[in-house]
């Protein structure tokens, strides 16, 4: 019979390693252990993917430009181009000759036909172009020059690392393009870090700051165009929306350009209340702040209704969470407990140990922690903690359908914001709607011919 | 785009061999599949299925990383195998190259053999696959699966008498439907593979995660022995197709067939069965009966249709002669395979169809893309789209509907109930069809031959009846409706004696006045946002605070983009009329239904009295030159307004006095011209205005004066003379609770220094952190005050010194009353101390924490 925990995951899983919660993280994933995790070529997609009128160059054969082709929920006020898949399609005989020929004829070909004319490029080298030893930087540097116009490599192999290692590839891939920029004066406003307008989250922000006096710049990446991305170094201060994948760039910019940044949350009522006044308050202006403080109390007060109708149908449920960061997690079983719920399950993709230990500390008593769990292991601990709802990612949505767990989708994929006052709304009226659903109690029940 | 790149492929129209490689073994029972390459591949692939299938999809990656890919990859593949046996249990693992395994060069059948040495015993069937993702499209992938399960089986060649069955990737349901249909006939078969239970699962009591549906490894054993093998595929040549192996290698005679869709596919094999001794059933040729009437019945629908179908060679093929068999022009036929057979085919087949498409060209493309088929579809005028979901995208650019029934869909369900095999599947897409055809004509028809034959002149709004019915100013019963002004016209063209602007007065209610001027990009963002909390909000109007035709730039981009969001909200201005005559068709073609001129005379010697002055076409004018002008141009717009059905209503203040007298001869010339009612109001004194010693007439008096005026025009009693920034009903404007407030006073406030990553919660130890966010908190009220680098209070040279550092950490929170961090040493906290600081351990939300903090200090020190 197969058993459910390998060995060598024992040491990721809480109260099944000798150091009970303090579990091990930050680690590379156990080979045929079947991680969740993506690679490096996904980490620097995704975090420069909603850059709208960028020609994005997936280099390498079809797969990863057809499994990235638009999968993401980030939308755009402007150009569309990030929306379509741009790949070098690499045949074998690219592969025993090399591909930068071929590299160097499609941004010739894309320079000569593509609408709207590229003035922006990003070329990323998955795991083949990286075998192969294609010089990327050396096609890109070249048509830089014969075009005018920026070509940034991204040089992505997914062997190379993990995810969060794209991230950073990402945010130096910004840097290089902003650098030049450094020069333009000052203006009174902020940047957006690290939040890719997943069904409009980053215009909610916007809307907020704009609300309250306070003028947003740039955004990075969501909805970003290159103009304004170049624009970036004339803000005043740079808000950091996900820690996670942003906050390299943060420091950067904070020590290239003179910009400080603040980190912000606008998930859940406290968070983002407690970063809109923040934010008011790095910029020193009274009068922002009072405003700032307006706002929250107004939104507030319209959204605790709605929570209160829907917390008596969720007080004591008992969720799973299975999501890419900590801080998402953290912020996720604060929600929950704010909803009178337990999370009994919790684990990550790429958590650092520090965000397991909140993670223990906010968790249920009885949770179980776990650091990159994969199917067998969520499987067995949601039965195991009798799990009623999971957070998570595509992948995991029907293994909770078929324990006959409800599920909330806290994904990239999504079309509903999470994000701010109305993403509270959508996040609990979603938690109701799945975990409350009729559906449930037909699956459970049936006479007892029915039951396989 | 639409450019047709060469050397760039545009929205890929294929996947990678590993893909399907990894499908085709989820239909051998007991197996799982392990992707041998860097960890992305699987992950993607697994999303890619289950959202797809909506099943969960289990497969497994080497997870190779730098060092695998350096040094290669045996030790990986080697745990690899021996984890995924001991989560699943697996009868056989499918291991499958990438694109990285291939080229790094890995021998994957010496790790194989290495595997069995060095775990005799684990009776588990270890098969390999060569998946380069450059090496081909899922397509071949599946087959090579297939044909490597059969090379790598141990075979009995001992006669059975049984058939085997190969097909390309067809959805579990058509493979429940090709099983039964075979078991129908009375055949002993073998299926290979059998995706039928695995990729589409029943709620069990007990969730497996090793799926137990698919062809067991026993009767794969057995397929040398088989009389017939039938592979349902044109495209496999003999190197990649799983039947010629059979037959090269164990002489198992085998016929091609192409998928069973359509009259002649389903024929071909039910004779093909018949022939092998099969049974054709009463039941089956009564749903080829059922299939027949409905293509007579559909037929004339479906000659509407022009079909684009795109995917697997296969697939395309398959659908084309569906097409062509039902009358249906297939104008495109598109793959993202390498396949020049695929044109072989579908020419003879197009050939045999010419006489019934006369003058019509079909495009057949491979190794194509999405951005070459949008441009077939624009160029060939498409209407209909048939593929996987990866199409939606034309079809939402083209607005042609999209038929998905390949893999993969990923924004509908039922990908895994995809029926399109059989007379039955074959049925579902004609029905489709036909049905995308009937509902295109259904909803346009009318339309269409309206537009084309009857109408010779833009008809009014039928609307606007129900319009002015459910305007709170113009309807008498409307007054549960509500509307918003938007302030977006700060100038005006005239000066009134009574009026003086002014922006900033809280607690004035009067036309003309506003808190805030919004631009118009932020009075659209006002009025969704009132929308959606105000459901009854029936009328924006734009109401000044100057004169909504002074400004006519900004209140049409107002108008325009209100009306891009929401097709059905009545416009309203309000203008002293002066620009009217010049602007009344474009407010028709801006979709505005009403309008409110104020007209306070009708005698230019009255109006004299009334205008200080006018500025008209870029000059001054004064006394009665400038009241005749500006009636001219009253008079005229509103005979304009009516002749364009649009509703107009006069509003004529009542100036005690100066135009008391004079009011029932404006109400009878508005009358005259075809207004719709008039609003007789008392002016409100304005201290600073010339009229500000004027007395205010008495409801009673204005109540009389609209009684007399009666009896030329309807009049409005419910007016509340609103502020040009107004919402809500007339009975309560909200529009207070849209402005701002002033800052709170300030009161004494305690600093604190705050350890923290996330920024959102205290949640790095203190000896960690490389920064900290400054606060300031009276317990109550809590702000953030900046964030403060530690390195930034580095004294010396170099900040490595442990003591340097201390210091460094020191000098950024000296001046905080105490420092929140997840954990901090004792050493660290005794300094903190020797220098006044406290420190307070917490993982609490950082503005939460501090506020907590802050209140606790007070408390201590007594202050509370």
């Amino acid at each position: 019979m197969h058993m459910s925990v390998l060995e060598e995951r024992k040491a990721s899983i809480s109260d099944m390693n000798e150091h009970g919660r303090g579990i091990c993280c930050e680690r590379e994933s156990v080979s045929g252990a079947v991680s969740q995790r993506a690679c490096v070529y996904c980490g620097a997609r995704v975090v420069l993917n909603p850059i709208t009128d960028a020609y994005h160059i997936v280099h390498g054969p079809i797969g990863c430009a057809s499994y990235t082709w638009d999968i993401r929920g980030s939308l755009t006020s402007g150009a569309s181009t990030y929306r379509n898949s741009f790949s070098t399609d690499l045949r074998e005989t690219d592969i025993v000759f090399g591909g930068e020929k071929k590299l160097s004829a499609a941004i010739d070909e894309l320079m000569e036909k593509a609408e709207p004319a590229p003035k922006l490029i990003f070329v990323y080298a998955t795991c083949i172009a990286g075998v192969i030893g294609d010089d990327i930087e050396a096609v890109c540097r070249a048509a830089a020059k014969k075009y005018g116009i920026r070509v940034i490599p991204v040089k992505a192999p997914g062997f190379s690392g993990t995810k969060p290692q794209g991230y950073k590839l990402a945010c130096d891939a910004i840097m290089a393009l902003i650098l030049p920029g450094i020069n333009q004066s000052k203006r009174f406003g902020v940047n957006i870090l690290g939040d890719y307008n997943l069904a409009g989250e980053t215009w909610i922000i916007r809307s907020y700051l704009e609300e309250i006096g306070i003028p947003v710049i740039s955004t990075i990446t969501g909805d970003a165009s290159y103009e304004k991305l170049m624009r970036a170094p004339t803000a005043v201060l740079n808000l950091v929306q996900c820690a996670g994948s942003s906050t390299y760039l943060a420091e950067r910019m904070y020590s290239e350009m003179d910009i400080p940044y603040i980190k912000v949350s606008f998930f859940g009522i406290e968070d983002t209340t407690a970063s809109l006044f923040r934010v008011a308050d790095a910029l020193g202006k009274p009068e922002i702040s009072a405003k700032a403080r307006e706002l929250a109390k107004r939104r507030t007060s319209e959204v605790v209704p709605v929570i209160e109708k829907y917390k008596p149908s969720l007080e004591g449920k008992r969720a799973a969470i299975f999501v890419g960061g900590g801080f998402k997690a953290i912020s996720l079983i604060r929600q929950f407990n704010e909803l009178g719920m337990k999370t009994v399950v919790a684990g990550t993709q790429t958590g650092k140990k520090d965000e397991y230990e909140i993670i223990s500390a906010l968790a249920d008593g009885e949770a179980v922690i776990l650091d990159d769990a994969n199917p067998a292991e969520l499987e067995r601990f949601m039965l195991e903690k009798q799990a009623d709802i999971l957070v998570g990612g595509v992948k995991e949505r029907p293994l909770a359908y078929k324990l006959g767990i409800a599920f909330c989708d806290h994904n990239h994929e999504r079309k509903h914001p999470l994000a701010g006052f109305e993403g509270i709304e959508n996040f609990v009226r979603e938690v109701h709607t799945t975990i409350n659903s009729p559906v449930w109690k037909y699956v459970k029940e049936g006479p007892a011919w029915a039951q396989i | 785009m639409g450019a047709n790149l060469v050397n760039l492929n545009v929205n890929p129209c294929k996947m990678c061999m590993p893909m399907g490689a990894v499908s085709a073994l989820c239909g051998i029972k007991g197996c799982m599949s392990i992707l041998h390459g860097s960890q992305g591949c699987a992950t993607y692939i697994r999303r890619h299925m289950a959202t797809h299938y909506n099943e969960p999809v289990d497969i497994a990656s080497s997870s190779l990383t730098e060092e695998g890919t350096v040094f290669g990859g045996e030790a990986n593949l080697l745990k690899g195998l021996r984890n995924l046996i001991d989560l699943y249990a697996p009868e056989a693992i499918g291991v499958c190259t990438t694109c990285l395994a291939e080229t790094i060069g890995e021998d994957v059948g010496a790790i194989v053999k290495k595997f069995y040495e060095q775990n005799p015993g684990t009776g588990v069937k270890i098969i390999h696959v060569a998946a380069p993702g450059y090496g081909g499209t899922q397509n071949e992938g599946w087959f090579a699966a297939i044909r490597a399960v059969l090379e790598q089986t141990e075979q009995s060649t001992a006669p059975n008498g049984k058939i085997n069955v190969i097909t390309p990737m067809i959805s579990p349901a058509d493979t429940r439907w090709l099983k039964d249909l075979l078991n129908g006939a009375g055949m002993d078969f073998i299926l290979l593979p059998d995706l039928s239970d695995n990729l589409d699962g029943v709620t069990e009591k007990r969730y497996n995660r090793l799926k137990t549906g698919g062809t067991s490894l026993s009767d794969i054993a057995k397929m040398a022995g088989a009389r017939l093998t039938v592979e349902f595929s044109e495209f496999t040549d003999e190197k990649a197709s799983p039947a010629a192996y059979l037959y090269e290698t164990y002489r198992v005679p085998y016929v091609k067939l192409p998928l069973p869709v359509g009259v002649r596919g389903m024929d071909q094999l039910l004779t093909t069965l018949e022939d092998a001794g099969g049974a054709v059933t009463v039941d089956m040729i009564k749903a080829r009966g059922r299939y027949l009437d409905a293509m007579v019945d559909s037929h004339k629908y479906c000659a509407k249709a022009r079909a684009a179908v795109f995917g697997e060679p296969d697939f395309v093929t398959a659908v084309i002669r569906l097409c062509c068999e039902n009358g249906i022009l297939p104008l495109l036929a598109a793959t993202g395979s390498v396949s020049p057979r695929l044109k072989e085919l579908l020419d003879a087949e197009f050939e045999d169809y010419k006489d019934f498409y006369p003058a019509e060209e079909m495009a057949i493309l491979d190794d194509s893309d999405f951005d070459e088929i949008e441009r077939y579809c624009r160029q060939l005028g498409v209407n209909l789209l048939i593929g996987s979901s990866d199409g939606r995208r034309i079809a939402h650019k083209l607005d042609i509907p999209l038929i998905r029934c390949a893999f993969p869909i990923h924004d509908y369900v039922g990908g895994q109930r995809v029926r399109m095999l059989g007379f039955e599947g074959s049925l579902n897409l004609l029905d489709q069809s036909a049905n995308c055809m009937l509902e295109k004509t259904e909803t346009g028809f009318r339309g269409a031959l309206y537009d084309r034959f009857f109408k010779t002149r833009p008809a009014p709004p039928a609307d606007i009846h129900a319009k002015t019915a459910s305007h709170p100013c113009f309807g008498e019963h409307a007054c549960k409706n509500a509307r918003v002004h938007l302030p977006v016209a700060p100038k005006c063209n005239i000066q009134c004696n009574y009026c003086l602007r002014n922006f900033d007065c809280m607690n004035e209610s009067r036309p003309g006045v506003a808190s805030k001027i919004l631009t118009p990009a932020e009075a659209l963002e006002r009025y969704m946002k009132l929308k959606e909390s105000m459901p009854n909000l029936t009328v924006v109007g734009i109401a000044g605070p100057g004169d909504a035709l002074a400004n006519f730039e900004e209140t049409r981009e107002t108008l325009r983009l209100i009306r891009e969001y929401d097709a059905d909200i009545t416009f309203c201005i309000a203008t002293n009329g002066l620009m009217l005559p010049m602007y009344v068709p474009e407010l028709k073609k801006l979709g505005v239904s009403h309008v409110t001129v104020t007209v306070n005379a009708v005698d230019p010697s009255v109006g004299a009295k009334i205008y200080q002055h006018i500025n008209y076409m870029g000059k001054t004018y004064t006394g009665t030159e400038g009241a005749s002008i500006l009636l001219a141009n009253q008079l005229a717009g509103i005979k304009m307004l009516a002749d364009a059905d649009i509703m107009c209503k006069v509003n004529c203040v009542a100036l005690k006095g100066i135009n008391d007298s004079h009011i029932f001869e404006v109400t009878k010339q508005a009358a005259a011209l075809g207004a719709f009612m008039t609003n007789i109001m008392p002016h409100i004194p304005v201290r600073g205005s010339s009229f500000e010693a004027l007395d205010r007439m008495t409801n009673m008096e204005i109540k009389a004066i609209r009684e007399v005026c009666g009896v030329n025009i309807k009049q409005m009693a419910h007016c509340r003379q609103c502020r040009s920034d107004a919402a809500g009903t007339l009975d309560e404007d909200i529009s207070i609770h849209l402005r701002e407030k002033p800052a709170s006073e300030t009161r004494p406030y305690k600093r604190f220094a705050v350890a923290t990553k996330s920024g959102a919660i205290v949640d790095i130890h203190f000896g960690h952190a490389k920064e900290f966010y400054i606060f300031e908190s009276d317990g109550e009220d809590t702000r953030f005050v900046e964030t403060r680098k530690v390195s930034r209070y580095c004294n010396g040279l170099e900040c490595d010194d442990k003591e340097d550092r201390w210091e460094s950490v020191i000098g950024a929170v000296a001046d905080c009353e105490a420092v929140l961090a997840l954990r901090i040493g004792l050493v660290p906290e005794k300094r903190l101390k020797e220098n006044g600081i406290d420190a307070i351990a917490t993982y609490e939300r950082v503005e939460t924490a501090v506020t907590l903090a802050a209140r606790e200090r007070s408390a201590m020190n007594g202050i509370a």
